[in-house]
């Protein structure tokens, strides 16, 4: 690199300002190219399109270079950048896809980069754009912003840097374009919001909300709104200790010799200040783990409050209270310190009495575990701090058995094994446990299909797709395998005329699912639909109460959507267990269901966004109004014994939600 | 020139520029696609047929047929797969049924070689091999008429398959040693001893059996390099390659369109035919020439292939030799690292007032395939310029440049 810093002095490679020069003659190329692309006839925009990403590449390489780029992004559209690609067109974009793009290899991120740029200037009014107003831009932006704020915060940490894709430095470059044109203030609102819509869910797994607290946090407070500095220092105290005596320890180790020197007063306002952290946000400090094992050594009794137990559960920890101090020994500390809130579930739900869940809870104590399971578990520690795999192994079953709806699949389409997870958590805890041991201490996992034994040992794990392992620690264990057993299924129903999921569903996850099954789908390639009225009737009859003569769900139900985007489009189907119907807040029917991609705030399209608070759900639901989510329904189990007055569902009702159906999702598939 | 009353072209294989070519001159087109891309060509209205070029059956007249109801009489081949089915359309077209055979010649390189032999032009030896034994064999025979005594060099023998296009499969074996490197499935193949000289291509567009435009092309690095026009060291000696290339159309009665040879010259003007292809040629060319002399080559290829063409319309359409507009060269890129994640471009090769444009980009897999044949290159920087000895120094400086990197250690990633 020869003239690197011409103009701004001695600037290392990062925030490189590339001679003006070069800048300039690459624009001038660009032009050129952008030229050639609109004078191309439409079939063979393709073949120049690479020449103008190819430049672009070049010019994102420093801070004059993506002005440059920006000072031409008006006329992307018009030249038919985008065209047939993606992000052809404005209007259909998503920002939570942005990140996966950016991060990509390939030309992907130039292409989203290009992309954004042009968004930019549709929010500026140098473009006007058919479908997309300023605002709209403007809107998709912030949302960009608020979704990625490791690039517009960067930590400049290795990591971040590897996480970063190629094109990290092309990136960040990007969000400092839009931080300058765009402004931050908006930022502390937008995320904090975002942050408790999480939080509402009680996800056990709460890495990235940590990260985007501590991002939030580096945001400078420019519209100085104080319900906004409240929250978010609020959500700061609680991963960073929320105690009085928290904030006079800088360290770990510091806390515990203050803990040593009070008085039990002192004690008792610990625990109650870190109880009604967790109550509030669901997380739970580092210091939280060592005031609760040292309570378990000399004061016993304060544990209920340290958790803020119900009656009940402190009943039940008076009546394990030998134990529950075992439990807190063995698998609390600092590191897996979040599982405190699921421990403070179990003793609720009464767990620890029951023999079979005792004995299993024991057992992962000194289990023998496969050596990739132990380098998985231990994967998930931030620093070496001493703690075993199996306090790990043991903390996770806790989260999972207390919070059977904060199961998530991670970044793996394997919602079919945390959909088990969850139901197995809820209605079989010991076999949840049972099936953990089984993996962890033989790697192999063994259910039975229709007579024969569906196996998953090492070699058949390995053969599966990789998955990402940031998950809970029991998933970690079980997925791989649960995921193998479901394909292996799937495979040996797959010449059947009928979805697989009919068989595959009561044998992966037992006896709770109802031997009815009823699909959209005519074939099993899941390329047409028929029976459609049938279908909604039948629905009714099984699941509505007005309708289906009282009988209320005993089970989770597995279901299937069809998950459309913000635009109806379809996006593929998608496995949830409705949890109950009942009536919400407002009086109106609804469904209550467990979505195990812990998203938020999503958008299907239409006006049908699934929430979760608000409208009665309880912590890690979703729900819809009844007809919307039959709307986007394509596969759900019934019991044959009760099935009510399918013909008395009115006609209008039926036809609205096909209407529905067949304008979103259902545009992707033939009608019979 | 009105192209719009002249019947359709048929274009074999999907290619965009050669779609782009026949609508800027308004020819009428039909493409002949393989079925994934009939999508692309239904989206976009454009006329085509789509067609598995795979598979040879009773059915294969279909196709003929097809074309002929769309008012399709002239069929030009864009890939090597496409070839034969030039030769037997044009032939059912133009009713001449011995086309179809003399298309297939330059679909198998030891038939093709024999065929040039037989009429008198020079070629290496060459063999058909089936299995190892039969190169071990041929290496060793090459070398004992080579007169070597141990401890020599031995001299090269080069192992091609023998349908595949341009460079594919193409492998040197200079030991014994290299022989059990191959594999089973790449024979049979053709064998021949390495010619000596300067290798170079040419681009003949060839009407009613003579040569209306020929471009010779410099290869730099085989595989590697190349540029249009040719220097003027290998330019000056163009009647001598014109004269092989005329020795080649009459041995392989060739009528119409373009055929793609490569030959090699020593410096005492001896030139030996190294192997011809009747489509349209790889390393870029097309687009190099373009640039060189500012034609559209696929324009030129339809001209050639369409027997109705006129004398006056190749007047006015092609260049007089020698008024090339500038040289125009590129460089394919290979990656040298096992696992590559980064794209490193020099500044000083940007600031080159040679340099036109590239398209290296960090690829979608960071882990490169291991690299079966020249033309699966990763990428091209092209240049252009008005002086071929700083093009060709160019070619070679960069060839020396590492421009794939790797952020990761060159080892495999253990995964967790």
């Amino acid at each position: 690199m020869t003239d690197v810093g011409t103009e701004a002095g001695q600037l290392p490679k990062t925030d490189a300002h590339a001679s003006g020069d070069l800048v300039d003659r690459l624009g001038a190329k660009l032009d050129t190219m952008l030229d050639k692309l609109g004078e191309a006839k439409p079939f063979a925009k393709s073949t120049y399109q690479t020449d103008v990403f190819q430049t672009s590449e070049l010019m994102l390489s420093s801070d004059n270079g993506i002005r440059a780029l920006y000072e031409r992004a008006h006329r992307f559209d018009d030249v038919g950048l985008f065209a047939s690609g993606a992000w052809a067109d404005a209007a259909k974009l998503q920002p939570p896809l942005v990140e996966g793009s950016l991060k990509a290899h390939g030309v992907y991120p130039i292409v989203e980069i290009l992309s954004d740029l042009r968004m930019l200037a549709i929010a500026s009014g140098k473009q006007n754009h058919p479908e997309v107003s300023a605002a709209d831009a403007t809107n998709f932006l912030q949302e960009v912003m608020a979704l990625n704020l490791q690039f517009v915060f960067p930590g400049d940490t290795e990591q971040e840097r590897i996480e970063g894709g190629p094109h990290y430095e092309s990136s960040l470059r990007l969000f400092r374009l839009l931080s300058d044109e765009l402004g931050l203030s908006f930022i502390r609102e937008y995320v904090v919001a975002e942050i408790r819509q999480i939080i509402a869910q009680r996800p056990i797994m709460t890495g990235r909300v940590r990260t985007m607290i501590r991002m939030a946090a580096r945001t400078p407070d420019s519209n100085g709104d104080d319900t906004i500095s409240g929250r978010l220092s609020e959500l700061t105290e609680a991963i960073d200790g929320p105690s009085t005596l928290c904030k006079q320890a800088t360290t770990l180790a510091e806390y515990r010799k203050l803990l040593q020197q009070c008085e039990k007063s002192t004690l008792r306002d610990e625990a109650e200040q870190f109880a009604t952290t967790v109550s509030k946000t669901g997380l739970v400090a580092p210091q939280h783990a060592i005031l609760l094992r040292y309570l378990a050594t000399k004061e016993p009794d304060i544990i209920p409050e340290a958790l803020s137990l119900d009656d009940y559960g402190a009943a039940e920890f008076e009546g394990q209270i030998e134990f529950a101090r075992q439990l807190v020994k063995a698998a609390i500390f600092p590191t897996t310190a979040q599982c405190i809130l699921g421990f403070a579930r179990v003793l609720e739900r009464g767990l620890l009495s029951r023999q079979e869940v005792s004995v299993g809870l024991e057992r992962l104590v000194d289990l023998d575990l496969q050596p990739d399971i132990r380098r998985s578990l231990l994967a998930q520690r931030s620093r070496h701090d001493g703690v075993t795999a199996n306090s790990i192994l043991l903390a996770g079953a806790l989260s999972v058995l207390g919070q059977p709806l904060g199961v998530g699949q991670g970044r793996n389409p394997t919602c079919q094994a945390a959909r088990g997870i969850s139901l197995w958590s809820q209605y079989a805890p010991a076999y949840l446990i049972e099936l953990v041991v089984s993996a962890a201490r033989d790697g192999v996992v063994e259910i039975p299909f229709e007579g024969q034994t569906v196996r998953s040992d090492k070699a058949v794990v390995e053969m599966g797709r990789s998955l990402d392992l940031n998950l809970d620690p029991v998933s970690v264990v079980l997925v791989p395998h649960l995921d193998r057993i479901y394909e292996q299924m799937m495979k040996l129903v797959a010449l059947r005329n009928e979805d697989g999921h009919k068989w595959v569903n009561p044998a992966l996850y037992g006896r709770w699912v109802a031997r009815g099954f009823s699909s959209v789908f005519a074939d099993v390639a899941l390329t047409t639909i028929s029976g459609y009225e049938d279908f909604v009737r039948r629905f009714f009859a099984t699941h509505h109460p007005s309708f289906n003569e009282g009988h209320s769900l005993m089970y989770p139900n597995p279901v299937g959507l069809c998950i459309t985007n913000g635009h109806g489009d379809y996006l593929g189907p998608h496995a949830v267990s409705l949890q109950r119907v009942s009536e919400g807040p407002d009086g109106k029917l609804r469904i209550y269901f467990f979505n195990p991609n812990n998203e938020g705030r999503q958008d299907w399209g239409h006006d049908v966004k699934p929430s979760i608070a608000d409208n009665g759900e309880l912590e890690g639901e979703s729900s819809l109004p009844f007809n919307q989510f039959v709307s986007r329904l394509y596969a759900f189990h019934y019991n044959p014994y009760e099935v009510g007055d399918a013909y008395a569902v009115p006609d209008a009702v039926v036809n609205e939600i096909q209407k529905e159906a067949s304008d979103t999702w259902g545009r992707a598939f033939q009608w019979m | 020139m009105n192209h719009a009353n002249k019947p359709p072209v048929g274009l074999l294989g999907f290619c965009i520029p050669a779609m782009e070519a026949m609508d800027s001159i308004g020819r009428p087109f039909v493409s002949v696609v393989p079925p994934e891309f009939e999508p692309y060509m239904q989206e976009n209205g454009l006329e085509y047929v789509t067609w598995d070029f795979e598979r040879v059956n009773e059915k294969s007249i279909q196709l003929a047929d097809d074309l002929r109801a769309k008012g399709v009489e002239l069929a030009i081949p864009l890939y090597e797969q496409t070839v034969e089915w030039a030769g037997a359309l044009n032939g059912e077209f133009r009713n001449d049924r011995k086309l179809f055979t003399r298309y297939l010649l330059f679909r198998d390189k030891a038939m093709m070689k024999r065929r040039a032999q037989m009429y008198g032009i020079r070629v290496g030896v060459f063999e058909e091999a089936d299995d190892r034994d039969a190169v071990r064999k041929f290496f060793k025979r090459v070398n004992t008429a080579a007169v070597k005594v141990d401890g020599d060099i031995e001299d090269p023998i080069h192992l091609k398959p023998l349908d595949a296009a341009g460079c594919k499969g193409h492998r040197m074996i200079r030991a014994l040693a290299d022989i059990d490197e191959i594999r089973d499935d790449e024979f049979p193949c053709l064998l021949e001893t390495h010619l000596q000289g300067q290798e170079f291509s040419c681009e003949v567009f060839v009407h009613n059996g003579k040569v209306r435009f020929l471009n010779i092309t410099e290869y730099v690095h085989l595989g590697h390099s190349n540029f249009v026009p040719a220097s003027p060291a290998l330019e000056e000696r163009r009647p001598l390659i014109q004269k092989a290339v005329e020795e080649l159309i009459s041995a392989f009665e060739i009528q119409y369109g373009m055929i793609h040879p490569e030959f090699f010259i020593t410096p005492d003007n001896v030139i030996s035919f190294g192997e011809v292809a009747a489509r349209v040629p790889g390393g870029h060319i097309f687009e190099l020439i373009e640039k060189a002399y500012g034609f559209n080559p696929f324009v030129a290829f339809a001209l050639a292939a369409d027997p109705s063409t006129t004398d006056a319309e190749f007047e006015e359409f092609f260049p007089k030799i020698g008024e090339h507009k500038e040289f125009a060269g590129c460089l394919m890129v290979y990656p040298r690292k096992r696992v590559v994640t980064r794209v490193d471009v020099p500044e000083r090769l940007l600031e080159d007032d040679y340099y036109e444009k590239h398209n290296l980009f960090v690829p979608a897999n960071p882990k490169v395939a291991e690299r079966e044949a020249f033309g699966d290159h990763y990428g091209t920087v092209y240049f252009r310029g008005d002086d071929c000895e700083r093009m060709r120094d160019l070619l070679r400086d960069y060839e020396e440049v590492d421009f794939y990197d790797s952020d990761t250690p060159q080892q495999e990633q253990v995964t967790a």
